[in-house]
């Protein structure tokens, strides 16, 4: 997963711990709090009245509001208003809840009892709110909270995701860099514009780590290229001198018979060493991988190849492209090489018999493209299969250097392919190819 | 044709010239990349052959040199060294063709020769055989009139076989010629057979071709005046 993804869930599943907190929290703190303040409101309207009382005696209030008749102010017999002269030997100053029977209908009230003395007369005084109110406040309260809650989620949420995604924006150029380069020569060195020290520092060292590769691979280019010319000159004068002799049409033709033989001989070194040379370049990295094409194509042209032989040894090839894939990012010659080297060794292996024939399939099976080359030649032992891609093996009086497979092998891996071997004794052998992921 | 050969292997240069010779190619030895670069200033020559493997010169600098100079000889590089990146950069450079040592001398010559028709113009691109003409701009092979069909390996077989006329060329030659430098060398005695039975095929249906030869032991020949 994806870094910015993974801010974006974790601030995301914060945001929701904190969100899940506060919404068991808030009901209980919003009534406490709202209860409170009610409480508040009672007991300033207390306040309030003696004031009232202290200033203006208190006939007034208690003329004006019979006992039990609330207030006319709300409509909903909203508040409660109670002043009575009393006759007691203790005085109590208490909220709590009561139920009134007015005009009809039972009404909770949360109620200031307060009984108080003033110039030596007692009174009772009850204030009122009923709980319809307060819980209205409350949910009014709760509304707006919601509402709130939301849009600062919402907008902590974008404004987040904004900055992360400038913040990070530089990694991900350095992480693109790191994707389009195919081969440390073509990697891109122009610094990457940013202020953090740790993307500044992980861009200088990636350039430089490339840059060393670079030379390192320059290096080895330049040993097995000295290796190459070392080997293959001797080589070439004795084939140009072999040529001479030939050409020269004097010489008797039992003699020319013996040095085209040595010619031959001379070629079989040639082929090896050039075999080798190939796996070491194939191994240093000295190929780039910049082509891209149809891999049915490159199967038709292969068989093309192979058919007149194929045909010579009564083998039928059957080609079954079930998906066509266009391969990017390879070599194309040296996947040619590849297969070639398989479809040959098939084509060895099939012997001469009637019925004999090779199966080439590709198919794109969940994520990998894959090819299989199967023949109903005679197949190997395990043993047989687990030395098969090593250097120089060879079954039996088979012609050929042993090599065929080995650089099949190099190549594959140069790839990031994998090749798989199924087979059985006196089963035949299916060579499958199995391409990088797709995507 | 006057040919500039630069190579530092004195036997192989000598062994080269002489062959060329034999086909009439005038040649000019130069055994390192100083007295190339004083050669090519001085004369004009229709082919360069130049080797990479200089001791004291890059062969890419020499290829530069007489690009730079004007120089509109053709220009093959051929090397022992391998490397990918070397021929990419001499084809980018300028040069005609490239070709990897150890090579057959008949691949140098056939490989001259169509750097010639494409660069200069051979005289003529109408080969005749018996009764059939090949026509090398269309690559075709005609009966008198009617076109044989030929596969593209074949047509090019058939084509080594007669600009090597009278001459015997193995299997392994043959081989090398179509396919460039092999990497599987068992493919010399049978492949190349197969292809030559076919051929045989395609053109006896026209006409007798005893003038194309098994030549024991050795490989193939085409005998024609």
């Amino acid at each position: 997963m994806r870094l910015r993804s993974k801010l974006a869930i974790y601030l995301l599943l914060t945001i929701g711990v904190f969100v899940v907190i506060f919404l068991l929290i808030a009901p209980w703190l919003l009534e406490r709090v709202n209860v409170y303040q009610a409480d508040l409101q009672l007991i300033a309207q207390r306040e309030h009245t003696i004031e009232i009382i202290l200033r203006h005696g208190s006939d007034a209030l208690i003329q004006e509001y019979q006992s039990g008749r609330p207030l006319p102010v709300g409509l909903f017999k909203q508040e409660f208003f109670q002043l009575e002269r009393i006759q007691t030997d203790s005085l109590w100053n208490f909220i709590e809840i009561e139920s009134h029977y007015i005009d009809g209908e039972w009404i909770d009230y949360r109620m200031l009892n307060y009984a108080f003395q003033i110039d030596e007369q007692a009174y009772s005084l009850k204030i009122g709110t009923s709980l319809e109110q307060i819980f209205q406040t409350e949910s009014n309260l709760r509304a707006i909270t919601l509402i709130l809650l939301v849009l600062f989620i919402v907008g902590l949420y974008l404004i987040n995701t904004a900055l992360s995604r400038i913040i990070t924006m530089p990694l991900e150029k350095i992480t693109n860099k790191l994707k389009d380069c195919n081969s440390p020569q073509l990697y891109d060195h122009t610094p990457v514009k940013t202020t953090t020290t740790d993307f500044v520092y992980l861009d200088q060292s990636l350039s430089d780590l490339m840059r060393k590769v670079d030379e390192l691979l320059a290096k080895e280019r330049e040993v097995t290229a000295n290796i190459s010319h070392e080997l293959l000159t001797p080589v070439s004068v004795v084939q140009s001198k072999l040529e001479n002799i030939i050409n020269d049409n004097e010489i008797s033709h039992p003699i020319a018979i013996k040095v085209t033989e040595s010619l031959k001989t001379l070629n079989r070194l040639k082929v090896i060493i050039n075999s080798l040379m190939l796996i070491a370049r194939v191994e240093n990295n000295q190929f780039l991988k910049t082509d891209s094409f149809w891999i049915g194509e490159l199967l038709e042209e292969l068989i093309d190849e192979v058919s007149p032989i194929a045909d010579e040894n009564a083998i039928k090839i059957v080609f079954q492209c079930s998906d066509n894939y266009f391969y990017e990012n390879a070599n194309r010659a040296l996947i040619y090489t590849l297969l070639f080297n398989i479809i040959n060794n098939a084509v060895k292996h099939s012997g001469n018999g009637v019925g004999n024939k090779i199966e080439i399939k590709c198919a794109k099976i969940s994520d990998n493209y894959s090819i299989t080359i199967s023949d109903n030649g005679p197949g190997m032992t395990p043993e047989q299969a687990s030395e098969i891609f090593k250097r120089f093996k060879r079954k039996g009086t088979q012609h050929g250097h042993g090599l065929g497979l080995a650089i099949a092998n190099s190549i594959a891996e140069f790839h990031n392919m994998q090749i798989q071997l199924d087979t059985q004794l006196g089963n035949g052998s299916s060579f499958t190819i199995v391409f990088p992921k797709i995507g | 044709m006057n040919v500039l050969l630069v190579e530092d292997e004195v036997s192989l240069a000598n062994e080269i010239s002489v062959f060329l010779r034999k086909e009439q190619f005038l040649v000019d030895l130069a055994y390192t990349g100083a007295i190339a670069s004083e050669k090519i200033a001085i004369n004009l020559y229709d082919f360069i052959l130049l080797d990479l493997g200089l001791p004291d010169y890059e062969g890419l600098d020499l290829l530069r040199e007489a690009r730079e100079a004007g120089s509109e000889a053709a220009i093959i590089i051929l090397t022992a060294r391998g490397d990918v990146i070397d021929k990419v950069k001499g084809l980018d450079l300028g040069a005609d063709d490239y070709l990897a040592k150890p090579f057959s001398l008949h691949e140098l010559h056939a490989r001259i020769n169509a750097v010639a028709r494409r660069k200069f113009g051979l005289k003529s691109n109408i080969l005749s055989f018996g009764e059939f003409t090949m026509d090398l701009l269309q690559k075709k092979v005609l009966y008198q009139t009617v076109t044989v069909e030929l596969t593209k390996r074949q047509f090019d077989l058939l084509y080594y076989l007669i600009i090597n006329k009278n001459r015997a060329l193995s299997r392994m030659q043959l081989y090398e010629h179509i396919w460039g430098n092999s990497l599987d060398e068992e493919y010399d005695s049978n492949f190349i057979d197969v292809h030559i039975k076919n051929l045989r095929k395609k053109l006896s249906a026209y006409a007798p071709i005893d003038w194309l030869e098994t030549v024991r032991g050795i490989g193939y020949r085409i005998c024609i005046d």
